[in-house]
C-alpha cells in the first residue's frame, strides 16, 4: 500500500463529489437546454433589429428597449411615452395586486378554517383545495366563462328570477380577468397560509384574550403578525403568475383587455417584432425577480426575528 | 484480501496503530493504538463526543482514518469499504430495513454474499432460534417491539458469521429491565459464538458488567485500558477515576515509597498506605482517590484517619451515602451498607471520624 | 343563540371558507353537468344525453390531440423523473460542497421564470434548431415538457430522500452489499413512493400545459389543451364540456392516488 490514509480519504471525497456532479448532470443539462438556458438568447434578441417577417436582423440595436417605454412619431421624429405599453403594464400590475388582495381576503379565512379543523379532517379539506389546483387551468378558465357569459348560468338565473331584464355583460372585461385569476390562483394562497397557521401556538391567542384583547385585536395584533411569513409567501406565489398571466386574459379578457403576457405574444405573432417581444420578456423577468428578492429579504428578516 | 466471513469459528484480532481521524479542524480520534484479542468482549467507554463512536465507525469502514492503520488478523483493512470487511455492526437505532420482513432482514447479508437460497434459509432459521424469535420470521420489522427489534438487529449482524461484531450503544433505547436481561444475553452470545465483540457505550455499569477489557476514552484519546476491576480499583488518572463510579479526591504528601506501595500523609496529619501505577515514581504533592465504599464512618476518635462534619445523609435502600466536609474544607463521601437495624444512625451536623482500611487509596498519575 | 366562546374561532371565517369551497367547485360542477346536455347550448338544459361524449370520441382531431398529449406527458414525465431522481440523490445527504447550492437553485429555476417568457425563449431557440437540423418532430415538445417537469418531480423525491435514514444504506454496506446492491435493495424500494409521486406530478403538469406547448409546437402538433384553446375562440358546444369532463376525471384520479400515496407515507 503506497498511499497514506489521508490521501485515500481525500480521494474518496473527491470521487464522491465527482459522482454527484455526474449524477446531476442530465437534469442540469436538460434544464439548461430546454428550460432556462434559452433565456440568454432572449436577452440577446432584445438588442437586435426586427426582421421583416418576424425573427431578427443580425445588427445591434437598442430600439426595442427604447420602444418599451417610448414611441417615436413617424412624421416629426419627436419622442413620446409609449402609452399603449405602459397602460398594459399598469393594468397587469393593478390586476395582479387586486388578485393578490382578493386571494388574501378569501384565502386567509379558508386557510384558518382548515387549520382549526380536527387533525384527522384537515387532510380532506386540504385535498379539496388542492384538486382544482391540479386540474387544467384552461378548463378552469373555461368553467368561469360558462358561469359569467351572457347566456351563462348567472345571467340566466337572474333573468329567470326577473331581477334583470337583459343579461349583464361580464365577459371580456377586467372584472372577468380578475375573477378568473382569483379563482385559479386561490389555492396558491391557501396552501402556504395553512402551513403557517397550522404551526400557530394557540396558547398565544389564549394569552392575548387573557390580557383583555378583543377578537379584532387578537386577529390583527397576534394572528396576522405570527403568520406573516405564510402571508408573504402566498402573496408572492399569487402575484408572480398573476402578473405574467397569459391564458386567463386570453380566454376571459378577449382581444382588447391585454396583459403583459398577451402583449409579448403579440410581438411574436401579428406584431412581428421579436426584439420588442424579447425586451418586454426581459422586463417581465426583472419585475418578477424584484418581487422575489423582496420576498427573500422579508422571509429572512422574519426568520431572524424568530430564531 | 477479502476473506469469506462465514465458516469462521473464532473471532479476528484487531490491531489499531496510531489511528487519527480529523473532521476539518476537529480531531475526533487522536493517535489511538489498541490491540483487541480474538474472542474478546472489548468495550470503548467514554462520555459523548469522546471519539468512541468515530473509532467504531472506522472499524466498520464508514469512515476512513486520517492517519494510522487498522489491522484485522494482521492484514491492513484501513481503506477497505464496509462491504468488503468481515465485520458487522449492530446500529444504535438498529437500522432495520423497514420494507423487509424479519427473515429478509436477517438473510440480507448472506444474500449479498451470493450464498445459495437453502443456506440462507437455514442460517436465518438458526438465527431466529438463537434470538428466540422463531415465530416472527414473516413479520415486518415495524410490527416488533423495541426489544424484539434489538434482537433482530443482533441476529442480522451475526448471520454472516463475521469475525468481529461491532455494537454501537445498542441497549440505549431499551428500558432498564430489558437492558439488564440483554446485557446477560449479549455476554452469553459472545461466549457461544466466539466472535470478537467491540462494544461502545457511555454507561459505565454496562461496561463493567459485560466486558473482558475496557478502554476509557476522552477527547479522542484512550485514557486507560484494562479489565473492569483494574479500571475501577486502580484508575490511572483523574478523568477515569471521576468518570467511573463515585470517588473522593484527597491531596496528600508522599512520605516514603516501598516497592509498589507508598506512605502518604493526608491533610489531617494521618499517614495511610497508597498504591500507584506501575512505572511511575510518586513524590512530593500528589492526589489520592478513595472509593466511598472503602471508607467507614464512626464516632470521632483519635484513631480516625479523617475528621469531618456531616452535611447531608442520603438513604438509597441498600446503602446510605454520608456527605461530609473535612476540616480543610474538602468534601468526602462515605457509603455505608444499611443493616437490619436501619440506616446509619448518624444525623446531619454531627462530627464523625472516617476510617479507611489499608491498601484502598490509589495515587493518580499527574 | 350565542355560540360558546372558543379561542380558535374567528367570526365570519367559516362562512367565507364555505363560500370559497362552493366557489371553487360550482363552476367545475356546472361544466361537467352541461357535458351531458342533449341540446347544443352550454347554458340551457335540454335533457340528459351522452351525445357530446360520442361526438368527441368521433372527432378525429380530439382523439389525435389526446393521443399526442398522453405520448408527450408519459415520455416527458418518465425522463423528468429519471433525471430528477438522479439529481435528488446527488444533492441530498451530503456535506456542503461547492456547487451544491447552485444545483439546487438551478433545478428549481423553471418554477421562477414566467411561463410566457420560457415559451418565447424556447420558440426563438427551437425555431433556429429546427432550421439547422431539419428535424421538427415531437422531440422539442418532449424536451420542453421534461425540463419544466424536473422541479416538480425533484421536490417529492428530495423530500423522501431527506427523511430517509442514512444508516440503512450503511447497514446494507456493512452486510456486504456493494454500492449498487445497496441502491437496488434498500434505497430504491424505500424511495419508490417519492419517485411515483414525482412521476405523477410531472405527468399532470405536462398534461395541463398550454402556454409552452402553444409556442413550441410545429404545425399539426396540437395537444388537447392547445386544441381546446383554439376551439374556445369559436362558438362552443357541449363537446368542449365533454372533453373537459374526461380530462378532469383523469387529473382527479391521478391527484387522488397521489394524495393517498403521500398519506400512507406519513402514517407508516
Amino acid at each position: 500500500m503506497t498511499i497514506s490514509a489521508a490521501e485515500a480519504s481525500e480521494q474518496v471525497r473527491r470521487k464522491d463529489i465527482r459522482d454527484r456532479w455526474l449524477l446531476s448532470a442530465p437534469a442540469l443539462i436538460l434544464i439548461a437546454v430546454a428550460g432556462v438556458g434559452p433565456l440568454l438568447i432572449v436577452v440577446l434578441y432584445s438588442f437586435l433589429a426586427p426582421g421583416n417577417y418576424g425573427d431578427v436582423k443580425w445588427q445591434f440595436s437598442t430600439d426595442a428597449w427604447f420602444s418599451v417605454l417610448f414611441t417615436r412619431d413617424i412624421f416629426d421624429d419627436t419622442l413620446s411615452i409609449a402609452d399603449a405599453h405602459l397602460s398594459i403594464f399598469w393594468r397587469s400590475i393593478k390586476l395582479a395586486i387586486a388578485t393578490t388582495g382578493l386571494c388574501v381576503a378569501f384565502g386567509f379565512p379558508t386557510a384558518y378554517f382548515i387549520a382549526t379543523r380536527p387533525s384527522h379532517n384537515r387532510q380532506i379539506w386540504l385535498f379539496l383545495i388542492t384538486i382544482p389546483f391540479w386540474t387544467n387551468m384552461l378548463i378552469r378558465a373555461f368553467a368561469i366563462q360558462e358561469v359569467i357569459r351572457n347566456e351563462g348560468i348567472v345571467n340566466t338565473l337572474l333573468m329567470k328570477l326577473g331581477l334583470i331584464a337583459a343579461p349583464i355583460p361580464m365577459m371580456f372585461s377586467d372584472f372577468a380577468i380578475l375573477l378568473g385569476m382569483t379563482y385559479v390562483f386561490l389555492p396558491l394562497m391557501v396552501l402556504p397560509l395553512y402551513a403557517s397557521i397550522e404551526k400557530l401556538d394557540f396558547r398565544l391567542i389564549e394569552a392575548a384574550y387573557d390580557l383583555y384583547a378583543s377578537r379584532w385585536n387578537v386577529l390583527f395584533r397576534v394572528i396576522v403578525p405570527l403568520v406573516k411569513p405564510g402571508l408573504i409567501a402566498g402573496a408572492i406565489l399569487v402575484f408572480i403568475p398573476a402578473l405574467s398571466s397569459y391564458v386567463i386574459p386570453r380566454v376571459l379578457g378577449g382581444g382588447k383587455n391585454l396583459m403583459i403576457g398577451n402583449l409579448i405574444e403579440l410581438q411574436f405573432g401579428q406584431g412581428r417584432n421579436w426584439p420588442l417581444g424579447a425586451s418586454l420578456s426581459v422586463t417581465l423577468v426583472i419585475i418578477v425577480l424584484v418581487a422575489m428578492l423582496y420576498y427573500v429579504k422579508n422571509a429572512s428578516k422574519s426568520g431572524g426575528a424568530h430564531g | 484480501m477479502h476473506q469469506q466471513p462465514a465458516g469462521t469459528t473464532r473471532g479476528g484480532d484487531i490491531d489499531m496503530q496510531n489511528v487519527v481521524k480529523d473532521f476539518g479542524h476537529f480531531r475526533a480520534v487522536d493517535n489511538v493504538s489498541l490491540k483487541i484479542a480474538s474472542n474478546e468482549f472489548f468495550t470503548l467507554l467514554g462520555p459523548s463526543g469522546c471519539g468512541k463512536t468515530t473509532l467504531l465507525r472506522m472499524l466498520a469502514g464508514f469512515e476512513m482514518p486520517t492517519g494510522g492503520k487498522i489491522l484485522l488478523d494482521k492484514a491492513d483493512i484501513s481503506l477497505l469499504p464496509p462491504n468488503r470487511r468481515p465485520i458487522n455492526t449492530v446500529f444504535q437505532n438498529y437500522a432495520l430495513f423497514p420494507h423487509m420482513t424479519v427473515a429478509e432482514n436477517i438473510g440480507f447479508g448472506l444474500k449479498m454474499l451470493g450464498r445459495p437460497k437453502a443456506e440462507i434459509e437455514k442460517v436465518t432459521q438458526d438465527m431466529l432460534r438463537l434470538v428466540q424469535l422463531e415465530a416472527r420470521g414473516k413479520h415486518l420489522v415495524t410490527q416488533l417491539s423495541g426489544g424484539q427489534q434489538q434482537r433482530v438487529a443482533l441476529a442480522r449482524a451475526l448471520a454472516p458469521q463475521p469475525k468481529v461484531l461491532l455494537l454501537d450503544e445498542p441497549l440505549s433505547a431499551l428500558d432498564l429491565k430489558l437492558r439488564k436481561s440483554m446485557q446477560i444475553e449479549l455476554k452469553r452470545l459472545q461466549m457461544e459464538t466466539g466472535i470478537t465483540f467491540v462494544f461502545v457505550t457511555h454507561d459505565q455499569e454496562e461496561a463493567l458488567t459485560m466486558s473482558d477489557r475496557i478502554a476509557v476514552m476522552s477527547e479522542g484519546k484512550v485514557r486507560q485500558v484494562g479489565a473492569p476491576d483494574a479500571i475501577y480499583d486502580r484508575p490511572a488518572d483523574r478523568f477515569v477515576a471521576d468518570f467511573i463510579g463515585e470517588t473522593n479526591f484527597l491531596a496528600a504528601d508522599v512520605v516514603s515509597v516501598n516497592g509498589n506501595v507508598a506512605r502518604v500523609r493526608l491533610a489531617s496529619g494521618k499517614e495511610i498506605a497508597a498504591r500507584f501505577a506501575e512505572g511511575t515514581q510518586p513524590s512530593g504533592k500528589v492526589t489520592v482517590v478513595i472509593r466511598p465504599e472503602h471508607a467507614r464512618a464512626a464516632a470521632v476518635s483519635a484513631e480516625a484517619d479523617l475528621k469531618g462534619t456531616i452535611q447531608t445523609i442520603v438513604y438509597l435502600g441498600t446503602d446510605t451515602h454520608i456527605h461530609a466536609v473535612l476540616e480543610d474544607g474538602t468534601h468526602f463521601t462515605v457509603r455505608q451498607q444499611n443493616s437490619r437495624s436501619g440506616p446509619c444512625g448518624f444525623s446531619t451536623g454531627e462530627q464523625i471520624g472516617i476510617h479507611m482500611s489499608d491498601d484502598v487509596a490509589q495515587i493518580l498519575r499527574d | 343563540m350565542a355560540k360558546p366562546f372558543s379561542v380558535r374561532r374567528v367570526p365570519g371565517f367559516s362562512t367565507i371558507a364555505m363560500i370559497c369551497f362552493i366557489g371553487l367547485y360550482l363552476p367545475i360542477v356546472t361544466l361537467v353537468i352541461y357535458a351531458f346536455n342533449a341540446g347544443t347550448s352550454i347554458a340551457i338544459w335540454e335533457g340528459f344525453s351522452l351525445r357530446w361524449f360520442q361526438s368527441a370520441w368521433n372527432n378525429a382531431q380530439v382523439i389525435d390531440a389526446s393521443i399526442r398529449s398522453l405520448q408527450i406527458a408519459v415520455t416527458a414525465s418518465v425522463v423528468a423523473t429519471v433525471v430528477a431522481t438522479m439529481a435528488a440523490i446527488a444533492t441530498t445527504r451530503t456535506v456542503q460542497y461547492r456547487g451544491l447550492t447552485f444545483k439546487y437553485a438551478f433545478i428549481n429555476l423553471p418554477l421562477l421564470v414566467p411561463e410566457i417568457v420560457t415559451a418565447v425563449a424556447l420558440l426563438i431557440f427551437f425555431s433556429r434548431v429546427k432550421v439547422w437540423t431539419g428535424y421538427s418532430g415531437l422531440g422539442y415538445l418532449i424536451a420542453a415538457h421534461a425540463a419544466f417537469c424536473v422541479p416538480f418531480a425533484y421536490l417529492p423525491i428530495r423530500a423522501r430522500l431527506e427523511s430517509m435514514d442514512l444508516t440503512l444504506e450503511r447497514a446494507a454496506a456493512d452486510l456486504y452489499a456493494t454500492p449498487f446492491q445497496a441502491f437496488r435493495y434498500v434505497t430504491l424500494p424505500l424511495l419508490w413512493p417519492g419517485v411515483l409521486a414525482g412521476f405523477m406530478l410531472g405527468f399532470v403538469i405536462s398534461l395541463d400545459d398550454v402556454v409552452i406547448t402553444e409556442f413550441v409546437k410545429s404545425g399539426g402538433q396540437d395537444t388537447l389543451p392547445t386544441y381546446m384553446l383554439g376551439q374556445l375562440r369559436r362558438v362552443v358546444t357541449p363537446e368542449m364540456n365533454a372533453i373537459s369532463t374526461v380530462f378532469l376525471l383523469l387529473s382527479f384520479a391521478i391527484v387522488t392516488i397521489f394524495f393517498f400515496l403521500s398519506r400512507t407515507e406519513k402514517t407508516s
